[in-house]
């Protein structure tokens, strides 16, 4: 994902990392114009609430189409391929974060799954 | 050359590897076997032991190193025309980074990342193939506690830097192995 935005070269790229702290509010005036959202399914466990991400990937995207050359990057582990979880609570992160996954993959314009490095590209 | 294959638990990739191993190796290769696990309780003893098993049946006889830490020290074994099967990076890493408490500080995991792939690149010149085992436990999600993070950051970092330089890589899932680089040589 670094080299194919070229990430390290460019100035224009804000990070939210999931696993640190929360993403807070999509901010409409910032300047950069690549947003990398690194770590979605430790923030969807934060906040287990599908209409809630709905809203934020929509809302991601208007900002994304609201200016050239803009992109927006989402990251997130594949965490729905284990044994069923026990723990009622951790059944339905593991739900919302499926759920949440295909309303995405469905909003992108491309997809891909990473592995060891290897992109293979869904759509 | 360097040979990864890639797997969850019980789904045959060290088999998988040691058919590569026979594959590449010329008359006259010593195939090498280094095991990284430790025999800390009985259900690891038993888990080598199954493996052990298995190997003396082969018709190949293994050069066994048990290297739980530090496999630099290996390199001057072997020739230009050995063998080598590294089974497994996932324990080699975990022995590594909990040494001792530097665990907590994500740049001391990296910088022991860094010099275990510098050791990785060592061994497959020393060597006329090295076969790299690991594991597949990135579906599990991330977890909170903060040195299995840095282990699976790690981890992660070294699959990329492997694959990246690997003439061949594969996912064995279910005793099939997917060829995700490459051209298989079975």
């Amino acid at each position: 994902m670094r080299a194919y935005y070229r990430i390290g070269e460019r100035k224009d790229v804000v990070w939210y990392n999931g696993y640190e702290r929360e993403y807070g509010e999509p901010d409409a005036n910032i300047l950069e114009r690549i947003v990398v959202l690194e770590g979605l399914e430790a923030a969807i466990r934060r906040i287990p609430d599908v209409t809630y991400w709905k809203q934020m990937f929509q809302r991601r995207r208007e900002w994304e189409q609201q200016g050239a050359g803009r992109t927006v990057v989402w990251i997130g582990t594949d965490i729905t391929q284990g044994v069923v979880p026990v723990e009622k609570e951790e059944r339905l992160w593991r739900d919302v974060t499926g759920w949440c996954y295909q309303q995405l993959a469905q909003l992108c314009d491309r997809v891909d799954r990473i592995w060891c490095g290897l992109a293979e590209r869904m759509k | 050359m360097i040979v990864f294959i890639s797997g969850g638990v019980r789904s045959g990739k060290s088999r998988i590897a040691e058919t590569y191993v026979q594959k590449l190796a010329a008359p006259g290769s010593q195939v090498h076997y280094i095991a990284t696990a430790r025999a800390s309780d009985d259900e690891m003893k038993q888990r080598i032991a199954h493996h052990q098993k298995r190997r003396q049946k082969q018709t190949v006889k293994w050069a066994t190193w048990e290297q739980p830490v530090r496999l630099d020290k290996l390199i001057p074994v072997f020739t230009k025309n050995d063998v080598v099967l590294l089974d497994c990076v996932t324990n080699w890493l975990a022995n590594e980074l909990f040494a001792d408490e530097s665990w907590q500080k994500e740049t001391v995991c990296f910088r022991k990342a860094r010099q275990m792939w510098a050791t990785l690149q060592q061994l497959e010149n020393a060597s006329r193939a090295l076969i790299i085992v690991s594991n597949e436990l990135f579906s599990g999600g991330v977890p909170d506690d903060l040195g299995t993070y840095h282990f699976m950051k790690t981890l992660g970092w070294l699959h990329q830097q492997i694959v990246t330089n690997a003439q061949v890589a594969i996912l064995v899932q279910n005793g099939i192995a997917v060829v995700k680089k490459g051209e298989s040589c079975l």
